[in-house]
Order: C-alpha cells, then sequence, then structure tokens
C-alpha cells in the first residue's frame, strides 16, 4: 500500500520541478503586438473593432512573417490594388487635413512652418495581401508596427541590420475583419 | 513600482504605455496558468490575449477589495478556459474514480517521459477543479486568498481541493513510478 501512495512532499517537490521548468514561459510576442493593436483601435474605434482587428492583425502578422513565403514570389505578385481606391475615408489621414490647414493660418506662418517640419509621412504603394481579393465594400485603415522584415515580403528592400527593427504600417481591414492591403510608412523630416 | 491598479486605470485612461507595461508584468502568469490548464501552447496564446482584451472590456469592474488584480485575470482566464473546455468535452468533478481508472493508458505513456513531463501530464489529468488549485496555488505560488479570489470559492474549499488534488497526483506519480520499476 505504502508504494502505491507517494507522499506529498515527493508531488509538492515534483511540482516544484515543474513549476521550476516552466518558469520562464511566456506568451510570444505576436501577442503583445496584436493586444497593442487593439488597444490603439478600442482608443479611436470602440470595441467591435478592437476585436476583428486583433485577430486581422494577427493575421497580416502571420501571413508577412510566413517563412516559406520567398520575396521573389510576393515581388511578382505586387501589383497597384484597385479595391484600395474604392475604400472609404482612412481614419487617419496622411495629408493635412482642412482643419488642421486653418488651425495653422490661426497660429500664423511661423509656427505654421514648425508644425508643418515636425513629420511628414512618406508612404508606399498598397501591396495585396489577398490573391485573389473578394469584393470591397467597407473598412477601416489601420496603423500598426511591424518588424522590417515584413517589408522583405512584399519585395521591398530591406539592409540586414535593420530586420529586427520595427516600422509602421497601414492596415486595410474589410468589414468582415481579414487584412486585404498593407503599406509601410516612414516619417521624414523637412 | 506603480501598482498593478494604477497601471490598470492609467490603461482604462487610454495610456498605452500602462497598459504594455501591466501586460508585460502579469502575461507570463496567466500564459502558464492557461498552459498548465490547456496542456495546448495555441490554447494558451488566445486565452493570454482573450484575458487582456476582456481586461480593456470591463477592467472598470475589477474591485481591489475582492482580490488582487492577478487573480481577477486568474478568474478571466479560468472562465475561458472552462468554456473552451465545455466545448471540447464535458467534464464531470464528480466522476473522479472514472478519470483515475481511465489513466491507465497515459501511464503507460508517461513510463517513457521524463519526470517533468510525467507531472505535466499528471496535473493535466486532473479533473478541473482539483486542476486548478494545485496550477494556481502549487505551480504559481498564488496565495489561498487569491486563488479564492480567481475561482470565487471559499478559502477552505481552495485548501480541500489543493490537498485533494495533491493526493490524486501521488496517486497517479506512484502507479508510474511502480510500473517504471517492475
Amino acid at each position: 500500500m505504502k508504494e502505491e501512495h507517494v507522499k506529498e512532499d515527493y508531488v509538492l517537490q515534483a511540482l516544484g520541478a515543474l513549476a521550476e521548468s516552466d518558469r520562464k514561459r511566456e506568451a510570444p510576442p505576436e501577442v503583445e503586438a496584436r493586444l497593442l493593436v487593439a488597444f490603439q483601435t478600442r482608443r479611436r474605434s470602440g470595441w467591435r473593432w478592437a476585436a476583428i482587428v486583433a485577430t486581422a492583425a494577427g493575421l497580416v502578422i502571420a501571413l508577412l512573417l510566413w517563412p516559406n513565403r520567398s520575396p521573389k514570389a510576393t515581388l511578382s505578385a505586387v501589383q497597384p490594388f484597385p479595391q484600395v481606391l474604392e475604400a472609404p475615408r482612412p481614419i487617419r489621414e496622411i495629408e493635412p487635413t482642412p482643419r488642421v490647414a486653418r488651425a495653422r493660418r490661426k497660429l500664423g506662418p511661423k509656427v505654421a512652418a514648425v508644425r508643418q517640419s515636425e513629420r511628414r509621412e512618406v508612404v508606399t504603394d498598397f501591396f495585396p495581401l489577398m490573391n485573389p481579393a473578394p469584393s470591397f465594400g467597407r473598412g477601416q485603415m489601420l496603423r500598426v508596427q511591424l518588424p522590417a522584415a515584413a517589408m522583405q515580403t512584399v519585395g521591398l528592400p530591406v539592409r540586414e541590420e535593420h530586420l529586427d527593427d520595427l516600422v509602421q504600417a497601414d492596415v486595410l481591414v474589410g468589414e468582415e475583419g481579414m487584412p486585404r492591403a498593407i503599406r509601410f510608412v516612414r516619417f521624414d523630416v523637412k | 513600482m506603480i501598482s498593478d491598479e494604477d497601471l490598470l486605470k492609467a490603461a482604462l485612461r487610454g495610456d498605452e504605455a500602462a497598459f504594455t507595461a501591466l501586460y508585460r508584468r502579469r502575461q507570463g502568469a496567466v500564459y502558464r496558468f492557461a498552459l498548465h490548464m490547456s496542456g495546448e501552447g495555441a490554447v494558451s496564446e488566445d486565452v493570454t490575449q482573450e484575458v487582456f482584451i476582456a481586461l480593456l472590456e470591463s477592467g472598470g469592474r475589477f474591485d481591489p477589495a475582492r482580490g488582487t488584480l492577478l487573480s481577477f485575470l486568474y478568474g478571466i482566464a479560468r472562465n475561458l478556459l472552462l468554456r473552451r473546455f465545455e466545448k471540447k468535452r464535458p467534464e464531470d468533478s464528480d466522476a473522479l474514480a472514472d478519470e483515475l481508472a481511465a489513466d491507465d493508458d497515459v501511464l503507460d505513456d508517461l513510463t517513457r517521459r521524463e519526470t517533468i513531463e510525467a507531472v505535466r501530464s499528471a496535473v493535466l489529468s486532473l479533473p478541473a477543479p482539483y486542476r486548478e488549485a494545485v496550477v494556481l496555488c502549487d505551480l504559481e505560488n498564488a496565495s489561498y486568498e487569491d486563488a479564492a479570489a480567481a475561482l470565487e470559492c471559499p478559502v477552505g474549499t481552495v485548501r480541500s481541493r489543493l490537498s485533494r488534488g495533491r493526493a490524486m497526483l501521488g496517486q497517479k506519480l506512484a502507479v508510474k513510478t511502480a510500473r517504471s520499476m517492475s
């Protein structure tokens, strides 16, 4: 009977060994990236979109960082994305909005010049993420951060030493939650 | 160090840095809890993500008087996991004897593994109420009070489930040891 029942201290010792071996296990970085996209979306658009976007962001990251996807093959598939032209107005405007322009006039030319020099966004063309893409009705543009390696997957050149750097990108997400197209953003200081 | 509660308040006000800090501080515990409960990395990732989305959605309902933020997170994770378990297969905590009897095949398999994996499998084979108590108190070192808050039961219940869970683990591991010796 004694052999059939291991003493509690042995059980605790065994559990301690398991706890120690798993002590450093944690969620992979993709989870944090998805949550941050959801967090940013929530701030802008509320929770319905945040839930959709958390899933969509995961798909984008998986799609772009899929190891079997060769840059060469993707490069040949890069075409302008016609549906994007029909997309609703993005929530983040790349060009200065009229509202900003009005404010600039009020602040005077000197302040306006400083503001203008603060940041200027330069964007790439959109690259399709679904091929063939289903028809696009409504959607939303989301600003996300991705490793620069993602740029390579759509055929954009990236220096080896910058592959792990984070870059900003705009992802066009359809109303069904699927990421449709992506463009990359660079900030230039005038 | 800023408290979890203050980070949560700031995150709910839209402070991304606070949310990131809170996530980085607590995601490991939530992930490991889900991992030890489910045994599946993919499930644990999903649950961790859902827990923090739920926190942003309903973090305003967190009441420090009822337990720590970590126990609140464990509670959310637990509910998400139980929902998944229900979909997968109904779990009957009363059918304890059946579960132990049905462990023979598992234990055959366990004799070929390392000790750590044997313990992991033994934990996973516990019925959910006992597994929760063992994972929280013995693997994540949660206090009885925190475990009770997460499991929504009295501290005495946590103690009795923990005691029973350990006994069941001892039984499972004893069978394994006996088999490997024979």
